[in-house]
């Protein structure tokens, strides 16, 4: 007995166990977590490898594993009935609105942002509160809204109309502004004021001290602004399913929901297919630019 | 090259008048120095020169042009910021080179003014660095290069050298001095340093609460401040102050600090003979304070009982911190002084070198 508790007593106040035990506990932890994180990932990659086409029978390990799921995505399976549905152009749409949202959002509120910390006028910090009120509403409680409002422009300006890309990317723009222009407003006001007025002693005008000595500075938050808001526009369903209308010009969320539609209509296996591929993009983007993000993120929360 | 003047320039911002009616002008190829303590307007008095701040009232004149709406850039000055606000993501020959290129510089008379200016202030080793790979005295030393370059009519500082460690900070200081002899031009330098401004300035303006309170030559503001605070802001450590009243009695005119009086030299005497019985403030420097046994000989010379309540040895003096009833004041003795801490001693005001000040006014009274 005595020597069950010395060796209770040894293990207990050994550091080499508790460290132990610790790193063990905290595996556990992981594997947990990251089991959950996976497992979805997983079963749907099954599923785009699984022919059988059915969310009720599927295995993780299919059981009758092939690229049919993919030959059918891209239409090029004669038999299959859906073949008509185009996925590349969805694909295609998606990136096509998000890149031009993206880039026009950030051109505006870089702009504006600009306007907001470095110049001084009336209405200034009443234009900021605003738009910060405004962004506290989703764009959600506005659908109906925003649907009659795009309807209406349609009826004068038809190029904005619905089923229209420039309708889809004027929404986008207006609803993700108004975050953007604080976040932007907020890292150039970390920038000291002394290299602007360093920039116009030596002879640049606003422009120039905007292009030439701030913009280089802003490239993490550009980065950062610039990335959340392609994935935000890419991923969105609600307003592009509301305001497209014609199949063609589906963006890849909105497309994919066909998929899912009907319930025995056999295309869980290439809505799998066309899901994962859908999320390539945006995964390339974030392997591409993650060092920016990271750094993005925090620099500018303590001056250096 | 350009005299600069100020006409009763006045600076608010919102209901707060931090620059009250300023009147002085300097001179071509003067290095003048604006020193006062944080938030006597000294900064904002030189911003509203660069353009970077408007002007409430009044006007500024670079030359004979009033520049009250010229834009910085047309105002032919270049600054150099106490931050340095050198351009992070430009390297050195970059930062210099701005200002040419936006004002459409031909390439190769960039590259040479900028090789130059390198040359001058050695740092053309460091042209291809960015600002964050150089430390502070280099990056010190960019700012002045970009400046140079442009090669203006007037030279703007503000607080250049506050940033640097001490021993770098006097380098610079020698360093910025030479400049100014070597390009010849108006300088006009900011700082809360009163060291700076006497070791380079040509001419010193003093200023305090907005207003400007003495402008002349560094040994002038030394030896006759006009007011209390320039007395009390010119020299380290600063001069000692009494509060006393004027007696006269017999043709004699001494001050009565209560607990000691001194008597003023026949000489100097003239003007304090109307003014028995006035408060005044009696200011003496430390300097001007002696241990007897290290007095200088033939000086007007009061005896004054003090007590030593601490001692500081810097090596090539001491400055002995006294005290005499409620006064305190310092002596900066000869470093062989055998005074101790707690020892009663006798020191010697020098009666030739004493400040007498208006209690109520507080202008000298000479």
């Amino acid at each position: 007995m005595s020597n069950f508790s010395q060796n209770y007593e040894r293990l207990r106040s050994s550091q080499k166990f508790q460290k132990q035990l610790s790193v063990t506990l905290r595996l556990i932890v992981a594997v947990f977590l990251i089991f959950f994180a996976v497992f979805p990932v997983l079963w749907i990659v099954s599923a785009s490898l699984d022919s059988s086409q059915s969310l009720a029978t599927q295995t993780l390990i299919p059981a009758k594993a092939g690229f049919q799921n993919y030959v059918r995505l891209f239409g090029l399976d004669p038999d299959y009935k859906f073949a008509g549905l185009d996925f590349k152009r969805w694909v295609f749409n998606s990136v096509k609105v998000s890149g031009i949202s993206t880039i026009l959002s950030l051109s505006i509120t870089t702009m504006a942002a600009y306007a907001f910390s470095r110049m001084r006028f009336a209405g200034r910090v009443t234009m900021l509160k605003t738009i910060l009120l405004l962004q506290v509403f989703p764009n959600l409680l506005a659908l109906v809204a925003i649907y009659v409002l795009i309807f209406q422009a349609g009826e004068i300006i038809p190029a904005i109309g619905l089923n229209t890309h420039a309708g889809l990317i004027l929404v986008y723009l207006g609803g993700s502004m108004g975050i953007n222009i604080w976040l932007m407003k907020g890292y150039l006001d970390t920038i000291p004021r002394a290299i602007d007025e360093s920039g116009m002693v030596d002879g640049a005008s606003h422009f120039q001290i905007f292009w030439n000595l701030l913009l280089p500075l802003l490239r993490p938050i550009l980065i950062v602004i610039g990335i959340l808001s392609f994935i935000g526009t890419y991923g969105d369903f609600l307003l592009a399913r509301i305001l497209l209308t014609d199949a063609d010009n589906y963006t890849v969320m909105v497309g994919l929901q066909l998929f899912t539609a009907g319930q025995f209509d056999q295309k869980w296996g290439v809505f799998a297919a066309g899901a994962l591929l859908g999320a390539l993009p945006i995964m390339i983007i974030y392997l591409a630019l993650q060092d920016q993000i990271a750094g993005g993120l925090t620099t500018g929360a303590v001056k250096e | 090259m350009a005299s600069v003047t100020y006409n009763n320039v006045v600076k608010s911002f919102g209901d707060v008048e931090v620059i009250k009616n300023l009147n002085f002008s300097v001179e071509d190829k003067e290095f003048l120095v604006l020193v006062g303590p944080s938030g006597c307007g000294k900064t904002t008095a030189l911003r509203m020169l660069a353009g970077l701040e408007e002007i409430t009232s009044g006007d500024i004149q670079i030359g004979e042009r009033v520049v009250n709406d010229v834009a910085p850039k047309d105002r032919d000055i270049a600054m150099v910021f106490q931050s340095y606000a050198l351009y992070p993501h430009m390297s050195v020959y970059d930062n210099m080179a701005f200002g040419l290129k936006l004002r459409k510089t031909p390439k190769e008379e960039i590259k040479r003014r900028v090789d130059e200016a390198a040359a001058i202030l050695d740092i053309t080793h460091l042209l291809e660095r960015k600002p964050r790979q150089l430390s502070g005295g280099q990056r010190q030393r960019v700012a002045v290069g970009r400046a140079i370059v442009r090669e203006p009519k007037v030279f703007l500082f503000d607080e250049p050298l506050s940033n640097l460690d001490a021993k770098l900070r006097v380098q610079m200081r020698a360093e910025i001095s030479k400049l100014h002899q070597r390009l010849q031009t108006t300088f006009i330098y900011v700082t809360h340093d009163q060291t700076e401004a006497m070791t380079m300035a040509t001419r010193i303006a003093v200023m305090n609460k907005g207003i400007l309170q003495q402008l002349d030559t560094p040994q002038v503001l030394y030896d006759s401040p006009a007011n209390l605070f320039v007395a009390g802001f010119i020299g380290s450590p600063s001069m000692n102050f009494f509060p006393g009243k004027v007696v006269v009695s017999g043709g004699k005119v001494s001050v009565d600090m209560e607990t000691f009086q001194v008597q003023v030299p026949d000489a100097f005497a003239a003007p304090y003979k109307n003014m028995d019985g006035k408060k005044v403030v009696f200011g003496i420097r430390p300097e001007n304070i002696h241990d007897p046994e290290f007095a200088p000989v033939n000086i007007h010379g009061e005896k004054v009982t003090a007590k030593v309540d601490v001692t500081e040895l810097m090596g090539n003096e001491t400055f002995l911190y006294l005290v005499s009833g409620k006064n305190t004041f310092i002596a900066r003795v000869d470093p062989r002084s055998k005074k101790r801490v707690g020892d009663e001693m006798q020191v010697i005001f020098d009666m030739d070198r004493f400040h007498i000040f208006d209690a109520d006014t507080e202008e000298a009274v000479r």
